[in-house]
């Protein structure tokens, strides 16, 4: 039962907030939009009426370049015109430049202005019951769109489009398309407002709360959004698989290094992350690649340089923190591939190691005072812990990282590596990534992604902050792969002081300060140059040896996009300094027309809709649970003792043990 | 003779026991109450998560008044088995009693929330939070839903408070598949 109630609390992440004596007003009930998802107490089991979404996503690979299609179909059940406001994941580094509504026979193109811009134009055409759409990134990995004045029964078809480059590790190429977003824990006090649709209200901590807070599809309520997607592969090389890790596909040949990938079955649940895999033939990986598009005077590259192998050098002494997330939203698969993960971890440390594990939820639970060696029997005190652990609560996981992070003392010459297990369902991303960034010290930050839709902006750049890597762990038979993949990267030398020369002194780099990098990973960046010819000349350090690289600069094709992925680099970059970028980042959204924090594309269709429109009801259109989420039932609290029928049997008891006394 | 001895004592003893298990279920219902309102005092009195007794894994977060009916009880965090068997417990992932939302709570139908079957439509009921603030609310809505209807812990925008016990009232034996929801919004 306690397991039950546990698995139920996975369908409402809470949000702790414990009020201050001066209880702010807050969300007053004019504020509140109509339509809002509001707990029917009167029409039990019946749901909030809201337009429904179909997806139908098709990627376009060409080497290192992926351009991606999103086709999202709203219809609107009601019979009452509605506006739909649909939040929705895509990958991390997506670099979003296109928007398209389609009413119709008519097809309106999204125009990029400055977010606040944009979102006067579209009020203004909501209000003269215009169709229109809009589109906002509120996490560089959840965005927004809002449909105004859907018809009733109508349908309005939103395509969005975006470029991102492949991720090149470990000899294998990969692609992660996410499906839906899980319900996240918000932290903070509330701050009064809420801004959209979302089911929680904003806090101090994240001040955007209801907009990244989607209501979701509820188990057994029948509503479900579907998606189909299918990959149009062309590597370059011939390869040795292609592979889906999650989801059943049909993949054909087209010719030689092409490929055709469709989910099997055609639509599927929008329940987890998709991800391709594919690895080239043996001797043919990539040693370097270079991509580039021609734009105006400038040219655009991407470019990837693999270093070499490293030998396996002397095994330095570590420290090693293990950081296990063990809230509410971690229960069942999750937790125990976590677990799993963390058993092999602590199996493979060595006694000259110290450790200590950390689990937090609301609260942090730390396992040892003081990071302990790793004796057998303190490894097997630990384990058995690990074992023990449930989920419970909330995701407070600032606190997990002080206790990891504060205090460090490693010692000298000691490599001190912090291995977070989380599925990042959090709100607060930034205030956390800027606690990472100022407090890393001597640490590695690795950062591990469990169940079947992780937060992979979190992961991803709590990663490139804490200077480690990031791993995704999506079902419970992937936890020996990819944790011996990690391992080999923190056992191994680390390549640091990275530095690409460029032949043409006005080329302009992205990142410019190119991570550290762990075994099987390859120098990517992107580069504007004014002419891509001549050499590039990389050096670094690879433990004790210097690493040195001259290459005369080849084009391996030729891709529209670059450009786009060039300026998207940049943007993350100037994210990741925390300055003042915001006019640079819209100068970079404009020029380049993409869509980022302070930057959105609108759509208008000025086509008189008809009909004067009367009531326009805002609808939030609800996402699925991650698989794992809902899978299980949930049920009520079991509310009865067992104190009546016991009275009752010992009355009953007692009464024949009477009558048999009385009798004799 | 001395095998009917043997056969009423043994009938006595396990009746007796029996009857005492359910005495205790209900004295350590009332008992941990006592010391629920102390660790409540000090809540009050701005200590986070006060536990009433030392090996507790649960505190409490809030005070329900059932004005009319003159019951209080203090509500602890999270509502597993062995929660409910001290006082009305709070349904982990649901809004916090002072937060805006909804906010579950439930307990066993034969010792806090037996109160539940005196309250009517219109009642008022008082949940005070840690930070002392009171919090009105005016019941709407009482019916009886089957186990499975885990949409009663949806998320709201609103202030609503869900109380949820067994069902039926009287019932023998534990374990059945009805509750008994009383739906209240803040006045």
């Amino acid at each position: 039962m306690t397991r039950k109630l546990t698995l139920l609390i996975l369908l409402l992440i809470p949000i702790a907030v414990f009020a201050q004596e001066d209880e702010r007003p807050l969300v007053t009930l004019n504020q509140v939009k109509s339509g809002m998802m509001l707990l029917k107490t009167n029409h039990q089991g019946v749901y909030v009426v809201a337009p429904t979404v179909e997806t139908d996503v098709k990627l376009q690979v060409r080497g290192l370049v992926l351009r991606g299609e999103v086709r999202q179909t709203f219809r609107n059940p009601e019979s009452t015109c509605a506006e739909a406001i649909y939040a929705f994941p895509l990958p991390e580094d997506a670099a979003v430049d296109r928007l398209q509504m389609t009413v119709g026979t008519r097809v309106i193109e999204g125009e990029i202005k400055e977010r606040k811009e944009a979102q006067v134009v579209y009020e203004q055409a909501r209000s003269e019951g215009k169709k229109a759409s809009l589109l906002t990134q509120e996490r560089p990995n959840l965005f927004t769109v809002s449909i105004a004045n859907i018809g009733s029964g109508e349908e309005v078809v939103v395509t969005i489009d975006y470029q991102q480059n492949v991720d090149y590790r470990d000899g294998v190429f990969r692609l992660r398309f996410p499906m839906t977003i899980a319900p996240r824990y918000i932290p903070g006090q509330p701050n009064g407002t809420k801004q959209s649709v979302g089911w929680s209200v904003d806090t101090d901590q994240v001040p955007d709360a209801s907009r990244v807070t989607p209501p979701v599809n509820m188990p057994g309520s029948g509503r479900e959004n579907r998606l189909r997607l299918s990959v149009d592969l062309d590597s370059g090389v011939s390869l040795r698989r292609v592979d889906s890790s999650y989801q059943k596909v049909v993949t054909a040949v087209v010719s030689g290094s092409r490929y055709n990938v469709t989910l099997a079955g055609g639509d599927v649940p929008a329940d987890r992350d998709f991800e391709l895999v594919w690895q080239p033939d043996l001797g043919n990986e990539p040693k370097a690649a270079m991509f580039t598009e021609q734009s105006g005077s400038n040219t655009y590259a991407l470019l990837m340089l693999m270093p070499p192998k490293a030998s396996t050098g002397v095994r330095l002494p570590k420290e090693s923190i293990f950081i296990v997330d063990t809230s509410g939203s971690m229960a069942g698969t999750s937790l125990s591939e976590a677990k799993n993960a963390l058993q092999l971890a602590l199996d493979r440390l060595s006694p000259q190691d110290r450790f200590n594990v950390i689990e937090f939820n609301s609260m942090t639970h730390v396992l040892f005072n003081q990071p302990q060696q790793a004796s057998p029997d303190v490894v097997a005190r630990a384990k058995k812990w690990v074992d023990g652990l449930v989920s419970t609560g909330g995701t407070e996981m600032l606190p997990a990282l002080q206790a990891a992070l504060l205090n460090q003392s490693p010692g000298d010459g000691v490599v001190r590596q912090v291995v977070f297990m989380t599925d990042g369902g959090v709100g607060n991303e930034e205030q956390l990534l800027t606690f990472i960034r100022t407090n890393l010290g001597q640490s590695r930050l690795f950062t591990v992604g469990i169940g079947s839709a992780p937060n992979s902006h979190f992961m991803r750049s709590a990663a490139r902050f804490g200077r480690g890597t990031f791993t995704y762990i999506g079902s419970v038979t992937e936890v020996q792969e990819k944790m011996t993949a990690l391992f080999e990267k923190l056992e191994n030398p680390v390549l640091t002081n990275v530095q690409l020369h460029l032949d043409d002194p006005r080329a302009e780099m992205w990142p410019q300060r190119i991570p550290d990098l762990y075994v099987g990973e390859p120098v990517v960046v992107a580069v504007r140059f004014s002419s891509p010819t001549g050499r590039v000349t990389a050096s670094g350090k690879l433990g004790d040896h210097q690493w040195n690289d001259v290459q005369s600069l080849q084009v391996t094709g030729s891709e529209s996009g670059v450009g786009k992925l060039w300026a998207r680099r940049k943007i993350e970059a100037l994210t990741d300094t925390g300055g003042d970028v915001h006019q640079q980042i819209v100068e970079l959204g404009l020029d380049h027309h993409l869509v980022t924090e302070f930057t959105s594309l609108v759509a208008v269709d000025h086509t008189p809709s008809g009909a004067p429109q009367q009531t326009c009801e805002t609808r939030a259109v609800p996402v699925n649970l991650p698989l794992g989420w809902g899978g299980i039932e949930g049920s009520l609290p079991t509310t009865a003792t067992p104190a009546p029928l016991e009275m009752l049997i010992g009355i009953v008891l007692l009464a024949i043990a009477a009558v048999i006394a009385v009798r004799s | 003779m001395k095998k009917r001895l043997v056969l009423v004592g043994s009938l006595a003893i396990a009746g007796l026991m029996l009857f005492g298990n359910g005495m205790w279920l209900y004295a350590k219902a009332q008992l941990a109450q006592v010391l629920l309102e102390r660790a409540w005092a000090r809540t009050l009195h701005g200590e986070q998560g006060v536990k009433p007794w030392r090996w507790a894994d649960t505190w409490p977060i809030a005070r329900l008044q059932f004005p009319r009916q003159r019951r209080s009880y203090i509500v602890l965090a999270g509502a597993s088995g062995r929660n409910l068997a001290f006082g009305p417990g709070h349904v982990d992932g649901t809004a916090a009693p002072e937060q805006i939302g909804n906010c579950v709570i439930s307990a066993h139908r034969d010792t806090q929330f037996a109160v539940l079957r005196e309250v009517n439509i219109g009642d008022e009921i008082v949940l005070q939070t840690r930070g002392g603030t009171t919090i009105r609310y005016r019941v709407r809505d009482r019916r009886v839903v089957r186990d499975r209807d885990t949409s009663l812990l949806e998320a709201s925008s609103h202030r609503v408070l869900t109380l949820i016990t067994c069902y039926p009232f009287d019932a023998i034996r534990p374990g059945g598949h009805l509750r008994y929801v009383v739906v209240a919004t803040a006045v």
